[in-house]
């Protein structure tokens, strides 16, 4: 921008361009939808000009809500406001040709004018377009202080100080306290979870770093929030408080006494126990431990219970050697899947110490290698990301996600067996990763993976833990040949894949809420909704916990409680909360549980009683979304409790009035 | 949709334009589209009035077509195209019972024809001649230098060559010596070959309903080929009432009752109009769309209200802003042509993107790097508009992009 341009020669540009984006809108205005295409371009032309002028970004948000109703975004990925993700903003703004630059911006002011409550679009709300908002500014930081790079600039020309305007315009609105505030809250929510994949908590938590470091802003409160954050990953200990990077750090502790080495060690842990972020320095203290002989600190630094203590003694050399192989800076934290796993007490079973010691020495086919160097690089080998995947896997079961892929029923498996079958799951990632090949059988007939095409997950996943990365492109095709086997059975697959696919715990018997044929609400859905209690709900099952996680449907809904699609979870356990609430503890492949499936059903992660990766919901509203469970056909000697059919009744209503409003069972 | 006037008449649209559509969408006419097949399935998924027909095939069953919309009620048919102007004839004199319209039409399609009908009809034209092949031509050349006395070894003055039957720039080649000739392809033969007049070349836009004009503009270009705009410089449009007469010669000799004429003319410094030639559908370089930049009003809706039986004059008074007062601007548009011979990628230059007078351009990044080689003056890569109040600064901005690179 040329800061000795006449104002007066800038206000008649302005002017000019205003007319002609006028004339633009109104064409497009006037245009039939076949029409569209031919009109959308100069209005993103003049847009994109418009943003780079003085004022410009002011002008555009005032002819948002009329871009938006012109149809602008018709026919593109941005047509639907509410299917947005934040996250896919800052690789359009990086890499979209300018044109969808331009989209992305005028989307943003369009969201902009949601959130102030002066325009609205079907299907996202006040709150959503402040939320996303919130989380595009969040994720996008680096524009709120020019620190856009030399190449974007190239790229983008006069379009990029639009974009640095458009970030300080969004900015000025949603307020950076808020968004620091939200941003940090929403790290926490997700931290809360405890997912195995946090690299892009880890980004986000570097970014407000940064930001605090130059200095931005009055951010009053949301500080005390994010020092933990900040702190949990870069100075989590006396000794690295300053972040003086990793050969400094070494050095020191080199010349510590025992006692101010310990304290390390319990700096380390808590830190990680509380926030559930591991910092680089962690991982270098540990290995310094190992090679300095000082080992007896491991469990302080770990933070073991009583347990964990006795699952690290009993197999002292196994974890040793897998500290020394698979916990770097690089793969740091992995040092909490490995605690977690010295806690869960699975190294008790006979098979998972060898099987471990299996994975060690395995090295990873050439396939299985360019997958992971693909997702990870080579910081380090393939052997040892896969090792360290393989080691947070078993340590958090249900920090398994399912990345941004479509393949919900791998990753539901994978965290099932971690979770009750971990040593056929460490044998399908040793046959995976090694032959390129898994067996499994399908009603007496053998299904390999290396001999069936693609399934949904055509693509190498990218963004998911190691494990995945390995075995959810073979679990994939499994899952659809043996989909393909039930192709003509006139009911749901899932009848038969859900046992055969996932282990002989599965319940034999198989309930679904929906008729296949007409796709409609069953007409006995009360009759649904009683089996359901009478297998899971204490109250009604004669006190029974829930004994092995069962795979169950559910019809996902957004938040205005429209059906969205039917997604796999897991059933873990029933049980009551702090309020004597009786809820539904599940397991939910998304990679954040936390949703809101519209109507008031709010899924909670924290708070109610969740262990950590845990979702839960009320049990009636669970059961207003379920549509497919399994149980054992063993009948229950139960049938003297009455069930609550009142409760039945407002069930059902939920139902109707969410998934099943276009699926009202016919009347016979 | 505008709701369509059953009073009002039901026209078919012979080709297919995507903002023609668009126009009659927001007009009460019925409309049907009459198009090739490949336009059929996209006609259908968004419900616009469609029937199939192939224009290039001639045979015993091309009547059909006419006999087809006389019985869906259609009342007139109206050309997008050059190749649909006879198609249009002739359906026209089955509708409207005129077997008239039929050869009128030939006239329009055949340069050599239509310029001695308009010699005939007392209107000044150039000095022209059939030509059959590449001799005929040379010879034209010869005799043109000699009559105007040259000598072996004077710079020829330039000769025209155009194809009988294509629209606008195609099959349009400039020849200065016998060289040139050896570059027509066969297939542009038979052609006319005219002498070249040292002129002033401009187009004129001529809304015509009962024989009178009810809307003119003058097209002014800048560089042929490359740019026009409209409305015109005051320099031009001072010669405006010798415009109109000459057009009112045109609807004589031509015997045009209604409908749309695009003729093209050279006046000369002393203030003769030559007469080059005239197309009866809307004309290239996106003119109509200039026209509605300009005016505000669409110029496919005026082209349908012209063909309507059922247009009366009031609406038609109520419809045309008046002629140059009533423009909110001058619109104008440039067709790019990559200058080098290698390019990489499309990057407007920076002096258009910050002039205010820029709009926006329909360039595609380019294919490959290699330019194919021009001919005759071929078609254009695409056009870049441009919109804004003063007609010399935008003419002097057109000429400009002349000497830009938008491919590098």
């Amino acid at each position: 921008m040329n800061a000795n341009a006449e104002p007066a020669a800038t206000n008649e540009q302005t002017r000019l361009l205003q007319e002609k984006l006028e004339h633009a809108i109104g064409q497009l205005e006037q245009a039939s939808s076949f029409a569209r295409l031919n009109f959308q371009s100069p209005v993103l032309e003049l847009a994109g000009r418009m943003l780079a002028q003085p004022g410009g970004i002011q002008q555009l948000y005032a002819l948002a809500p009329r871009l938006d109703d012109a149809e602008l975004f018709d026919g593109t990925d941005w047509a639907e406001p509410g299917a947005l993700l934040p996250s896919l903003v800052h690789n359009t703004l990086e890499q979209g040709s300018k044109s969808l630059v331009i989209l992305e911006c005028l989307s943003e002011l369009r969201l902009l004018a949601i959130a102030k409550g002066v325009h609205k679009h079907e299907g996202i709300s006040v709150e959503q377009a402040r939320h996303f908002l919130t989380q595009v500014l969040a994720l996008n930081l680096s524009y709120q202080f020019g620190l856009a790079n030399e190449t974007q600039r190239t790229r983008l020309g006069r379009l990029g100080d639009g974009l640095q305007a458009l970030f300080r315009y969004l900015l000025e609105h949603i307020g950076f306290e808020n968004i620091l505030g939200s941003l940090i809250e929403e790290i926490w929510r997700i931290l809360a979870q405890r997912p195995i994949q946090v690299d892009g908590v880890k980004t986000m938590v570097t970014q407000i770093a940064l930001t605090l470091t130059e200095g931005v802003g009055n951010i009053g409160e949301a500080l005390l929030g994010s020092d933990r954050l900040i702190s949990a990953l870069f100075s989590p200990t006396q000794g690295c408080l300053d972040d003086p990077g990793m050969e400094v750090y070494l050095l020191r502790l080199e010349v510590m006494d025992f006692p101010t080495l310990q304290r390390e060690a319990y700096g380390f842990s808590r830190a990680m126990l509380d926030v559930g972020l591991v910092s680089d320095y962690h991982a270098g203290y540990l290995r310094w431990l190992l090679q300095h002989e000082q080992s007896q600190l491991i469990p302080d630094a770990l933070g073991l219970s009583s347990t964990g203590l006795d699952a690290l003694r009993t197999y002292q050399d196994l974890i040793h050697k897998l500290i020394e192989e698979a916990i770097h800076p690089q793969t740091a934290q992995t040092v909490y899947g490995l605690a977690m796993l010295l806690e869960r007490g699975i190294l008790y079973s006979p098979p998972i110490a060898p099987g471990l010691w299996r994975q060690l020495n395995l090295q990873p086919s050439a396939q299985a290698k360019t997958a992971l160097q693909t997702a990870y690089g080579d910081e380090v080998t393939p052997r040892v990301r896969l090792l360290a995947g393989v080691i947070s896997v078993l340590g958090q079961p249900l920090g398994v996600g399912q990345g941004n892929n479509p393949t919900c029923q791998s990753a539901r498996a994978i965290s099932m067996w971690s979770y009750n079958d971990p040593d056929f799951l460490l044998h399908l990632i040793a046959q995976a990763a090694r032959f390129d090949n898994i067996q499994m059988n399908f009603e007496g007939q053998l299904i390999a993976s290396a001999e069936l095409p693609p399934g949904l997950a055509s693509d190498i996943p990218l963004d998911t833990d190691p494990v995945s990365i390995v075995l959810v492109p073979h679990l994939d095709r499994v899952y659809h040949a043996m989909g393909e086997a039930c192709v003509g059975r006139g009911e749901d697959p899932h009848r038969w894949i859900n046992p055969e696919f996932h282990g002989w715990w599965v319940g034999r018997e198989f309930f679904i809420a929906v008729d296949v044929a007409t796709g409609k609400m069953k007409q006995d859905y009360t009759h649904y909704l009683a089996q359901f209690y009478r297998s899971y709900h204490p109250l009604y099952n004669g006190n029974q916990p829930v004994i092995h996680p069962q795979p169950a449907g559910i019809a996902v809904t957004d938040s205005n409680a429209q059906f969205v699609g039917w997604h796999a979870i897991t059933l873990l356990r029933v049980a009551l909360d702090q309020g004597e609430v009786m809820r539904v503890y599940f397991y939910n492949p998304n990679n954040d549980s936390g949703q809101d499936w519209g109507n008031g059903v709010v899924v909670s992660t924290h708070g109610h009683g969740e262990r950590f990766g845990e979702a839960s919901l009320p049990f009636p509203e669970l059961a207003s979304r379920l549509y497919i469970f399994h149980d054992e056909s063993i009948p229950m000697q139960t049938d003297m409790i009455e069930l609550p059919t009142e409760e039945f009744d407002q069930v059902q209503d939920m139902a109707l009035k969410s998934w099943a409003a276009l699926r009202h069972p016919t009347v016979a | 949709m505008t709701p369509k006037n059953p009073d009002k008449g039901y026209v078919a649209i012979l080709g297919w334009s995507v903002n023609a559509i668009n126009a009659l969408e927001n007009f009460d006419r019925r409309y049907v589209i009459v198009a090739p097949s490949w336009a059929e399935e996209y006609a259908k998924e968004h419900s616009i009035p469609f029937i199939s027909w192939n224009f290039e095939q001639l045979n015993e069953c091309s009547m059909e077509i006419a006999e087809q919309l006389k019985k869906e009620g259609v009342d007139v048919a109206i050309p997008l195209f050059e190749e649909t102007v006879e198609w249009a004839g002739a359906i026209n004199s089955v509708l409207l019972n005129n077997p008239r319209f039929m050869g009128q039409s030939l006239l329009f399609r055949d340069k050599a024809m239509m310029k001695r009908r308009a010699q005939l009809g007392g209107i000044r034209v150039g000095i022209f001649e059939e030509a059959h092949d590449r001799d005929d031509v040379i010879h034209f050349l010869k005799r043109v230098n000699q009559a105007l006395l040259k000598l072996d070894g004077d710079p020829n003055d330039p000769i025209h060559l155009k194809a009988f039957n294509k629209a606008g720039c195609l099959g349009h080649y400039v020849i200065r010596t016998p060289d040139d000739v050896a570059n027509i392809p066969d297939e542009e033969f038979p052609a006319l070959v005219e002498s070249h007049l040292d002129g002033w070349e401009f187009a004129v836009e001529a809304f015509i309903k009962n024989r009178k004009i009810h809307f003119l503009n003058i097209s002014e270009y800048v560089t042929l080929g490359y740019s026009v705009f409209v409305p015109a410089t005051p320099d031009l449009e001072k010669w405006r009432p010798q415009v109109v007469a000459e057009i009112e010669k045109l609807i004589e000799t031509f015997d045009i009752d209604f409908g749309f004429i695009h003729p093209e003319y050279f006046v000369t410094s002393d203030g003769k109009m030559y007469f080059g030639e005239v197309a009866y559908r809307p004309p290239g370089f996106n003119a109509f769309e200039l026209i509605e930049r300009a005016y505000g009003f669409s110029a496919y809706q005026a082209l349908v209200m012209m063909f309507d039986p059922k247009t009366t004059d009031e609406e038609i008074k109520a419809f045309f802003p008046r002629e140059v007062v009533d423009a909110k601007g001058h619109a104008g548009c440039f067709g790019v042509y990559p200058r080098r011979r290698v390019i990489s990628e499309l990057k407007i230059p920076e002096a258009t993107e910050n002039d205010s007078y820029f709009e926006f351009h329909e360039l595609q990044s380019p294919m490959q790097n290699k330019v194919p080689k021009r001919s005759a003056f071929g078609t254009h890569w695409g056009l870049v508009y441009f919109f804004g109040e003063d007609p010399y600064r935008l003419r002097d901005l057109l000429k400009a992009q002349e000497e830009l690179d938008y491919y590098i």
